[in-house]
Order: C-alpha cells, then sequence, then structure tokens
C-alpha cells in the first residue's frame, strides 16, 4: 500500500527543513547538501531517504553520457516536488532564519 | 613522475576511482586506500535490503568519487582528507540501516531468539568450545592430561637416616644402598638411590630459540628408579638410533614445562650437562612422585658410577612381610652397613593420596552438589493450576533442555578449572590442584544455581525466558497481603508470580496459565521454542 504524502502542515525537523531549503537553493546532490549544511553523511542520506519515502522530493539519475563525457560517475540529483515545496513553506514560516542560513542565490550550476 | 590513466568508452566497465592523474606516491597508497572504502560501502551495502542494493551501492560509489575530489584531490597527500573521506563511507552504514528498517515488511521480521531455550544452549556451547579449545592449547593443560597416570607403586618406602628427623635432607651413602642392595634381604625387594647436584647445561643449536646454558638441579639416580617407581617415561623415542650411546637425562615436568614450552618432540635432543653430552630421553612428571628434593631432571646412572661421594636418598619396595611391618606412615629400621654396624633408620611411606584431576572434579562436584541446598531452592517451581494440562511432550522437552542445561555445564567447569589450575606455569602442581578444587566446587555451585533459577524462569509452555518483571505490593509494609512479583511470558502463554516473602499460603512461585483470549496481546508464536 502506497504511502500517504505529508501534507504542507507536516512538521519536519529542523535537519529535514535544511536539506529541502539546500535542495531549494540548487545543491541537488548528497555531498553537496553536506557541504552546504555542514551535517555528515550518516544524517544527510538517511534523511533525503525519508524525504522521498514521503514524497517530497524526488530522485533522478543524470544521463550517462554526461558523466562519460566528464569522466566521473553519474550522480543521483534529488529535487522538491510539489508537496515538497509546501512543506518547505511552511517550514519556513516555522523556522524563519531558514531562507538566511542558504540563501537561494548560492546555488550552484550543476 | 605522474601517471594518468584513460578510460576507453564501451571498453571497461566504469570504476570511479581510476578517474584522475595521479603521483606516484599517491598511487602506490592507493590500492590500500581503495580497499578500505570500498570495503566499507560494500560491509554497509549488505546491510541493504537485496532488491535496492544495487542502485544504492552505484549512488554511494557516485558520491564517493566527489567526495575524494574535494577532500582528497590529485596532489594532496594529507592523511586529513582522507580521514573525512573514511568518515563519509562511515554514514553509510546508517544509511544503510535506514533503509533496512524502511524496506522490513512486519510478515517478514525473523522470529526472536532472545531468551529461547535454543539460545541458551547455543551459548552453553560456545563456551564450552572455548574452553575445550582454550585448553587444547595451552601446553600446561595438554601436558597435564597427557601425562596421566601419575601415582607411583605401592609400597614404597624411602630410607633415610633416623637423625634427620622428616627434614628431607640427604642421608643415605652410595656405600650403604650398594651394600643393602648386594644382600639377601627380607623386607625389601628392590632399591633405588639418587642424589641432587647443582649443575648447569648447555642447549645446543638444535634446541633453536631455547639454546643457551642454564642452572639445574640434576638427580644423579639408579637406572632401575623408574621401574621401581612404576610411573611411564612419556614422550620417549621409539628409535634408538640416535645417540643410543649417550647418557640418558629424564626431564622433570616442570623444568619441560618452563624450559622447551612443553614441547612433545623433546626425546632425542642433545644437551651438555656440565662436561658430559647427555640425550634427552622423555620426561617424568614431579609433584606428585613426593620424593624429596627439587629435581630439574634425572640422569640415570650404573649403580658402579655412583662412586662413594655425597649422600643421598633410597627408595625401596617392600616385599609382603616389609608390608606387614609397615603398620604406620614412618616406620624405624635398623639395617647393617657396608661394615656391619648397625644403623638406625626410617621408612617413610610414598603412598600419597595424589589426586588426579578428574578425581579432584569429582569431589569438588560432589560437595557443589551437597551446598546447593543452602543457596538456592532445588525445586523447579513447577506448582501450578494448569487447566489445559502440559502435553507429555513438552513436559519431556522441558526435562530435556535441564539435562542438557546441566550436561552442558559440566564439561565447562572441567575444562574452565583445568585452564584456570594449570594454563599457567608459574603455578607448581600442588598450588594447582587446590585451584582446580576451588574452582571447580565454586563454578559447579553457581552453575547449577543458575541452571535451577534459569529452568524456574522458564515458561513451562515454550520455555523462553519471562520477562517484564512487575513487583506488586510491598513486603516490608503489608506483610499479611500478598506481595512479589510478576513476569509474563512474550508468547502470551503464563504470568510467573514469585513472592517476595514466603508465608504458608503462597511459598514458592506459581505459574498462570494464560487462554487463547490474551493471544491477541502477543506476536510472538505460541508453539514451543528450541
Amino acid at each position: 500500500m502506497a504511502r500517504e504524502p505529508r501534507t504542507s502542515e507536516t512538521k519536519l525537523s529542523h535537519t529535514a527543513a535544511l536539506i529541502l531549503q539546500a535542495l531549494d537553493a540548487g545543491f541537488v546532490y548528497g555531498f553537496s547538501i553536506m557541504e552546504m549544511t555542514g551535517l555528515p553523511s550518516g544524517t544527510v542520506y538517511p534523511a533525503m531517504r525519508r524525504l522521498e519515502r514521503d514524497e517530497l522530493i524526488r530522485s533522478q539519475w543524470e544521463k550517462q553520457s554526461i558523466a562519460d563525457a566528464e569522466q566521473r560517475p553519474a550522480r543521483k540529483y534529488y529535487r522538491l516536488t510539489a508537496a515538497g515545496k509546501a512543506t518547505l513553506e511552511a517550514s519556513r514560516r516555522r523556522y524563519p532564519l531558514l531562507e538566511r542560513l542558504i540563501p537561494n542565490e548560492e546555488a550552484r550550476t550543476v | 613522475m605522474r601517471l594518468s590513466f584513460k578510460w576507453k568508452l564501451g571498453q571497461w566497465r566504469f570504476d570511479p576511482l581510476r578517474f584522475g592523474p595521479w603521483t606516484w606516491s599517491q598511487w602506490k597508497w592507493e590500492p590500500a586506500k581503495r580497499l578500505v572504502y570500498f570495503g566499507l560501502l560494500r560491509c554497509a551495502s549488505l546491510l541493504v535490503p537485496g532488491d535496492r542494493r544495487a542502485e544504492w551501492s552505484r549512488e554511494w560509489r557516485g558520491e564517493l568519487w566527489h567526495v575524494r575530489q574535494a577532500c582528497a584531490p590529485a596532489g594532496c597527500s594529507g592523511w586529513k582528507g582522507e580521514l573525512e573521506v573514511t568518515q563519509f563511507c562511515l554514514g553509510a552504514f546508517q544509511d544503510a540501516l535506514c533503509l533496512r528498517r524502511a524496506g522490513g515488511q512486519p510478515g517478514q521480521a525473523p522470529a526472536s531468539v532472545e531468551g529461547t531455550a535454543r539460545q541458551c544452549i547455543l551459548i552453553l556451547v560456545a563456551i564450552l568450545a572455548a574452553s575445550d579449545g582454550i585448553a587444547l592449547l595451552l601446553p600446561g593443560v595438554r601436558a597435564e592430561l597427557s601425562l596421566w597416570p601419575r601415582k607411583v607403586n605401592p609400597n614404597l618406602v624411602l630410607i633415610q637416616s633416623q637423625g634427620s628427623n622428616y627434614n628431607s635432607l640427604p642421608s643415605i651413602y652410595p656405600g650403604q644402598f650398594r651394600s643393602w642392595k648386594a644382600r639377601k634381604q627380607k623386607y625389601f625387594d628392590g632399591f633405588a638411590f639418587y642424589r641432587v647436584k647443582q649443575e648447569s647445561i648447555e642447549l645446543g643449536p638444535a634446541a633453536g630459540a631455547r639454546q643457551g646454558r642454564y642452572g639445574w638441579n640434576v638427580a644423579h639416580s639408579s637406572s632401575n628408579l623408574f621401574t621401581l617407581l612404576g610411573l611411564p617415561v612419556r614422550f620417549s623415542e621409539t628409535d634408538d638410533s640416535t645417540g643410543g650411546d649417550l647418557p640418558e637425562v629424564i626431564l622433570g615436568e616442570a623444568s619441560w614445562k618452563r624450559q622447551f614450552g612443553a614441547d612433545p618432540r623433546i626425546a632425542g635432543l642433545v644437551m651438555h650437562l656440565g662436561t658430559r653430552t647427555v640425550r634427552i630421553a622423555g620426561v617424568v612428571p614431579d609433584g606428585s612422585l613426593g620424593l624429596p628434593g627439587r629435581v630439574d631432571a634425572w640422569l640415570l646412572e650404573p649403580d658402579a658410577v655412583m662412586g662413594s661421594g655425597a649422600p643421598g636418598y633410597v627408595i625401596a619396595h617392600l616385599t609382603a612381610m616389609g608390608q606387614a611391618e609397615m603398620w604406620a606412615p614412618c616406620v624405624g629400621i635398623t639395617a647393617n652397613g657396608p661394615d656391619e654396624a648397625e644403623d638406625d633408620l626410617l621408612g617413610v611411606s610414598l603412598e600419597e593420596w595424589r589426586p588426579a584431576p578428574g578425581t579432584l572434579y569429582g569431589f569438588a562436584l560432589f560437595l557443589a552438589l551437597l551446598a546447593l541446598p543452602a543457596i538456592t531452592s532445588v525445586s523447579l517451581g513447577e506448582t501450578s493450576v494448569n487447566p489445559q494440562k502440559t502435553s507429555w511432550s513438552v513436559r519431556l522437552l522441558r526435562w530435556s533442555f535441564l539435562s542438557a542445561k546441566i550436561a552442558l555445564l559440566l564439561p565447562i567447569v572441567y575444562f574452565v578449572s583445568l585452564d584456570l589450575a594449570y594454563g599457567f606455569t608459574r603455578f607448581g602442581r600442588e598450588q594447582a590442584v587446590y585451584i582446580q578444587l576451588i574452582s571447580t566446587f565454586l563454578m559447579s555451585l553457581f552453575g547449577l544455581r543458575w541452571v535451577l533459577k534459569d529452568q524456574r524462569q522458564r515458561c513451562p509452555v515454550c520455555m523462553r525466558l519471562v520477562a517484564h518483571p512487575a513487583h506488586v505490593g510491598q513486603a516490608s509494609r503489608t506483610f499479611l497481603d500478598w506481595n512479589g512479583t510478576e513476569m509474563m511470558c512474550m508468547g502470551g502463554h503464563t504470568l510467573l508470580h514469585v513472592p517476595s516473602l514466603p508465608t504458608s499460603w503462597f511459598s514458592s512461585q506459581r505459574w498462570l496459565y494464560l487462554d487463547t483470549s490474551w493471544g491477541f496481546l502477543f506476536a510472538e508464536p505460541t508453539r514451543p521454542v528450541l
């Protein structure tokens, strides 16, 4: 049975809110989120699994040809879903400093 | 020098860590680092459910490449960066565990073995295997088990001068010994002589790491000494082709353990004893002989070689007539010496109770069984009202489980006591006997107490340990009311009531059997688990 997606009223932990904010700011793969938030890998990746399970974020492998051209392994990119965006908005209201911690203009080009 | 590795599309399978130019100094460490990082990720991946493992590994390996680029880029060889990469890899375990928890289905969860009879038996088997393995590995224990029998022949006496008054000083001269041996005796039919001298021994290159010079107490003894004592010489050579014409020396057990690490292939080794070259012919147990004088090795010599020097000790074997006269452990003897003068001597019996490890073990176990009721109730606490009458097969299983626990406990106690008593070569045999006796007694006593207590706290239906104790009442205040502890079987079969203060109406623990209506509270299976 599919799990019920979270609604915008869902209360997130600070860590999960931080990760959503980082994703929204353009840090779209695990290591970049780690670098931005300062959270360890043992926190970031499990949190992203839970967010993906709750359908707040969605993952997608980049095309192998791009990775081959850059002589590196393919990355798994994450992006916010509509529910994730709504939840992030709610979280921003709950954690007003969130946006200041990771402003959107810091986004990287990937 | 820089090495670069190019990746040919379509020819090689992609390997993230092959990328990037590295210096030679980096490259030589690369295999070890790869082994560590990939090993960590591989271990973590084993925690991930099988259907998600491949994708999980791909993502973490891809991320690892980026992490290495950022933390330990080409040209940098700092360990700080490598530490960060390692920490990153360790995070994979938390991620894997998270996936495992999320991926597990309630129906597929493995049945818990905690507190089951099977778990108990497995733990006991593991302890038994460990204690037995340690006993086989420790040279002292191996030697103790291999050197039996230790008891000397019966009807042996140590003859010494009456003036020595049991002080074990050598008092018989070789001349006296030879004259007694030459004459026909009424009370004795065999004599052997030995005297102890401090001598240096030198082990040659054939002894390997044991090569060197040592000071030993060497007993120069009659060649028939061990035949008279009835002690087998262990590890003796069957092939006399090597050094057969050399004088033979027999090592004492303590020096064999100390100097040769209890090596069973000791026979045939040639060494220098004073100015002579001798050959090791075997090992004899010491400590149990009851012979005076601390001896490291026995040099067997013909009686004629003994000369007329320093005094020593004489061992004699009693005839039937002699045995009849030996009415006490120590009797006076009058003997004619070489000059026909009468000497007043003492005959001290060598028969002494020297228990074997098995005898000691049995004795200590017997004492423990006697003492057991003093420290715990020997009842199995089966008193209960059972409306559903436990089947005979379950009862048989319960008794089999109790028997299995005892059957495993007893050899564990035996091997652990041997490990403690004989595993340390610094203990003499006399001390080892006491250590074995005390350790066997204590381990048997408390081990059996545990067996009974464990049995009392196992559900009569499924034999799982009851859990979640709840204290009811206050024993100090409500003396006349029921007070005690209630525990429940996690399979939902029973509740156990244990009174805090036994009274005339509630003196021992009781089982309350729960009917099937309680089943919905418990997820565990209701059949016996063994």
